[in-house]
């Protein structure tokens, strides 16, 4: 799997962790019970051995303390010997003083615990002193307190005593041996040796004694009179006591061993194993502790392995390490999922890669050496790699040092991104919106949305801009749509207090007049929810001016042509007459004609002429019941007269007229008195009359100017029989020549007229016997004027 | 075969206006002759047919105008005068346009009437001589040998006596036979004369 060995070194950063190792449970507890164990057996030993030791040490203590007791009691009897020998001596007088002094002061010399030995007389005063030199006592010394009453206890009951203990001279405890001295039954004397027990004990107890015992004399009442000096501890439990039986007297010796190395010798030991243990189990709690966390963290190393190993798996971001000179090192799933590569048939490769397509190898041998260089730029580069397959596609890739543990770089890490779909994508989306934009841009009809709260303009494609300015979004919309806005009150619904579940709602639909530039729109507003949730209006505002002029135009002809049919039938019948009459005038003048050429050439038979004269006869008759039947006709039509009033009539005419009106822009004011009375008249045929009269004015005034365009219709009474209306126009007036005229046939001043409306006008107003007539108008135009009959009043 | 004697076909619908026009024309010394429909004059119409039509432009059925375009599609020579009702002004001069010879509108005064159709009876001679002339050439061209009929074609064209003769790889003596023959067989004396009747027939 790796080529050599060196990127085996650079792989280590991804070796595994630690294979999870079973749960220890209780095996760790162990070392503790080895460790207690030995602890406890090393304690028990060491108890033993000290035990021993103690018994040891007890046993020689006895020994000892048995050595003692005879040296110091054989040393106290050799004294009371002494001393009894001198009393045997004093008693049968044969005792001098000089003996006495040599005896004694040898004995005292020998022995140094008697300072001195002297003799007194019954009452306590001491008459002997040996050795003379003594300190302790003198000569007629009188002897007191303690001493004395031991001296006359001693002589009571004639039997040595050791007094009990007092201050010498040498301020040291001295205790006195006392022996009386009778002769023939009556006291003469006694013998004191002045001794001192603690010389007596440092005599007679070798050194090497003292060093190993601490000794303490007690008294008859266990109170403690002397002892040898000494801070070292002591060792109760090696210990005795020796009864010192002195004559009429009892004192005990306590010997206590000293404790052998210090008093914290015996425990070393114990200390140490304490001590060891609890070393021990500290460095295994410490172990232990230091092997818990090494576990927890290779627990998370493994989590966290896991954790990465899946990540890199799952990523569909291809990712790629190499080393600093470009050897591929790692790769992941998705990355051989990309190149169709196994993960064996690119690590240990040095570029070029395998998945570099030939075409582009400058480009991307240029850029691995710019990412080597550590100039990879930020944003990536973008690439187009080939599959094993050979199918190229695009690819994003990000470069990222890789660094070890140490901090020191090691390689580069890229994760490569397939950005053919995101490209093709971001393609569409751009194509996408580029045809939304072309074919809203390419609407003529002008749409723009507007959020509800601020009226800010968001969008407005490219008709809206031309209507209202190229700067209108983010502008107000009502400030810029203010020539060409529904009024609030003309809404469906108030856009701002539409909830959101309302939407998208209707909330206009109808046509506008732009103030400004006249033109019509037919405006749809619809609330919608905006694409960032806000609440929008939604404007389409379609140009209708064509549309609805042509709209009007229609209404108008369609119009027209119901309202004039009559009127046209007139003109057909007057055409129709007029055909059906040639015929028989035609063959009257060909008779006629004839009838003259054959007289003037004298070459006629006289029936023949009778019969041509007869013929033509007949057309004229022919021609005279083509009359009649014409006006059979019209008496067939006679007008419905019926009383109406004339308000009534001028409004339904000006339904039909305010078309024409509005398209030429003409306004049509009507004055007619409320108390005007109902005229009597063929409703159909007097609106026929004004529409004309109104439609005449309107084309009068066509090329006026649009403040000039104004119409007025207006009526009067003039007797108890007629009313007398009249139309007036601003128009361009009439010559005089033609105001006689135009009410004749067929006459027009109009391009495309017929000549036939004022004829017929004239005819019906005739027909109700009224009157028609024009004037012109002194501020300028033309006046028609007409008369109608009034209901007459009932009396 | 003498030349039939030119006759005026009034075609109108209104007896009266057939009756009143016979009457008045008869009176001027013509020859009349009415249908009361289009169809009834095709079913008696033939070549040879001289004169002029009268004819009314509103009729039922077949109105003047459809008569019109059927009588020039089978190759009718005669002169039409249109008579016209108010308002079908500009239907006669879309008739005009298309070859029509005249219009009058009704009501006329009967002097228009007779000038047109003398002006039409006029035309019609004039279109019969003519007619006449170029049957009698065609006729004597079809006299013609092949050979001739070339020689003659090259001496309308212009071409001498020698040009020809190299042309049409002849002598000389040839071509003067072959001229002098069409001459005899075309009737003319002049150069020019053959000229001018070749020219007229094409």
């Amino acid at each position: 799997m790796v080529a050599n060995a060196e990127p085996a070194k650079n792989q280590t950063m991804f070796i595994r962790p630690p294979p999870r190792q079973p749960k220890h449970t209780r095996l760790w507890l162990a070392p503790y019970i080895a460790i207690g164990i030995f602890a406890l057996a090393m304690l028990v030993v060491t108890a033993l051995l000290q035990w021993r030791e103690q018994d040891t040490a007890r046993s020689a203590l006895e020994g000892d303390m048995h050595w003692a007791e005879r040296t110091i009691e054989s040393r106290l009897q050799s004294h009371q010997d002494f001393l009894s020998e001198l009393a045997r001596d004093q008693e049968f007088r044969q005792l001098t003083y000089e003996s006495f002094q040599v005896r004694a002061g040898r004995y005292v010399l020998d022995h140094p615990e008697i300072s001195a030995i002297v003799w007194v007389d019954i009452d306590g005063k001491v008459e002997w002193v040996s050795p003379h030199e003594a300190t302790a006592t003198f000569v007629g010394e009188q002897l007191t307190g303690t001493r004395l009453e031991s001296l006359q206890e001693a002589l009571r009951i004639r039997r040595p005593l050791f007094s009990p203990g007092y201050p010498n001279a040498g301020q040291q405890l001295g205790n006195d041996l006392i022996f009386p001295v009778q002769q023939s039954r009556s006291d003469i004397g006694a013998f004191i040796a002045l001794q001192s027990l603690e010389t007596m004990l440092r005599v007679t107890l070798p050194g090497s004694f003292t060093a190993r015992y601490s000794l303490s004399v007690v008294d008859a009442q266990n109170r403690e009179v002397l002892r040898n000096s000494s801070i070292q501890p002591t060792d109760r439990r090696i210990s005795g006591t020796i009864s010192l039986d002195l004559p009429n007297n009892r004192l005990g010796l306590n010997i206590v061993a000293y404790r052998a190395g210090g008093a914290w010798l015996p425990y070393l030991p114990a200390i140490l194993i304490v001590v060891l243990t609890l070393i021990a189990s500290a460095t295994l709690v410490q172990l232990r502790r230091h092997a818990q966390h090494r576990a927890d963290t290779e627990e998370q190393l493994r989590t966290a392995y896991a954790f990465r190993q899946a990540m890199s798996q799952s990523m569909i971001t291809g990712l790629r390490a190499i080393d600093l000179e470009g050897r591929i090192t790692f790769v992941n799933a998705a990355f051989c999922r990309m190149t169709g590569f196994d993960e064996s048939e690119l690590e240990g490769i040095k570029p070029p890669y395998p998945y570099w397509p030939p075409e582009e190898f400058d480009k991307l041998q240029h850029n691995i050496d710019t990412a080597l260089a550590g100039k990879a730029p930020a944003s990536g580069f973008e690439m187009r790699i080939m599959r094993k397959n050979g199918e190229r596609f695009d690819v994003r890739l990000y470069f990222s040092p890789l660094i070890d543990t140490d901090g020191q770089q090691i390689g580069w890490m890229a994760s490569m991104n397939d950005i053919t779909e995101p490209k093709r994508a971001r393609v569409e989306l751009e194509r996408a919106h580029e045809r939304f934009v072309t074919v809203i841009d390419g609407l003529d009809t002008a749409v723009h949305v507007a959020a509800v709260d601020s009226g800010e303009i968001l969008f407005a494609n490219r008709a809206f801009q031309h209507i209202f300015g190229f700067d209108t979004v983010g502008r107000d919309s009502a400030l810029v749509t203010a020539a060409c806005r529904p009024p609030p009150e003309a809404l469906f619904h108030d856009p701002a207090s539409l909830g959101p579940d309302e939407l998208p709602c209707e909330i206009f639909d109808g046509e506008i007049q732009h103030a400004l530039s006249g033109h019509w729109y037919h405006v749809h507003e619809r609330a919608i929810r905006w694409v960032d949730g806000r609440t929008v209006r939604v404007q389409i505002a379609a140009d209708i001016t064509d549309k609805k002029h042509i709209d009007d135009v229609n209404q108008q002809q369609q119009k027209r042509l119901e309202q004039t049919s009559r009127l046209i039938t007139m003109g057909e019948m007057a055409s129709s007459l007029a055909h059906e009459l040639n015929q028989p005038l035609s063959a009257i003048a060909n008779y006629c004609a004839g009838c003259i050429k054959r007289m003037q050439s004298g070459n006629y038979q006289f029936d023949d002429l009778l019969a041509a004269m007869q013929k033509a006869s007949e057309q004229a008759e022919r021609a005279g019941k083509i009359i009649r039947r014409m006006r059979d006709m019209v008496k067939k039509s006679d007008p419905n007269r019926q009383p109406v009033p004339l308000a009534e009539l001028v409004d339904e005419t000006r339904a039909f007229a305010d078309i024409e009106a509005q398209r030429t822009g003409t306004l049509i004011e009507v004055a007619i008195p409320e108390n005007l009375p109902n005229i009597v008249v063929d409703r159909i045929m007097i609106e026929q009359v004004l529409l004309n009269l109104i439609k005449n004015g309107i084309e009068a005034m066509h090329n006026n100017a649009f403040d000039r365009r104004k119409l007025f219709i207006s009526a009067r009474r003039i007797d108890e029989r007629l009313v007398e209306v009249a139309i007036a126009d601003q128009g361009h007036g009439l010559a005089d020549e033609d105001i006689e005229k135009i009410f004749a046939p067929f006459y027009t001043t109009k391009p495309e007229g017929m000549g036939i409306g004022l004829a017929i006008c004239r005819s019906i107003i005739e027909f109700h016997q009224g009157r028609l007539w024009v004037e012109p108008r002194r501020e300028g135009g033309t006046v028609f004027r007409f008369t109608v009959p009034i209901e007459e009043e009932d009396e | 075969m003498s030349e039939p004697e030119q006759t005026i076909y009034v075609i109108d619908d209104d007896e009266a206006m057939r009756d009143s026009m016979t009457w008045l024309l008869e009176g001027e010394g013509y020859r009349v002759a009415c249908f009361d429909s289009g169809e009834h004059f095709l079913a008696t119409r033939h070549d040879r047919m001289r004169g002029c039509l009268v004819l009314d432009v509103r009729m039922p059925e077949m109105s003047g105008l459809e008569l019109h375009e059927k009588l020039d599609a089978l190759g009718s020579p005669l002169p039409i005068i249109f008579v016209t009702g108010h308002g079908d002004v500009p239907m006669a001069v879309g008739a005009l346009q298309r070859g029509a010879c005249d219009f009058i509108e009704k009501p006329f005064h009967n002097e228009d009437l007779l000038v047109r159709i003398r002006r039409a009876l006029e035309l019609d001679a004039q279109l019969a001589e003519r007619r006449q002339r170029d049957s009698a050439i065609s006729h004597r061209l079809d006299l013609l040998t092949q050979r001739e009929n070339e020689v003659m074609q090259l001496v309308v064209a212009g071409k001498l006596n020698k040009q020809i003769a190299d042309e049409l790889n002849i002598s000389m003596k040839t071509v003067e036979a072959h001229r002098a023959r069409v001459m005899e067989k075309m009737g003319v004396r002049t150069l020019a004369e053959l000229v001018k009747a070749v020219m007229t027939l094409h």
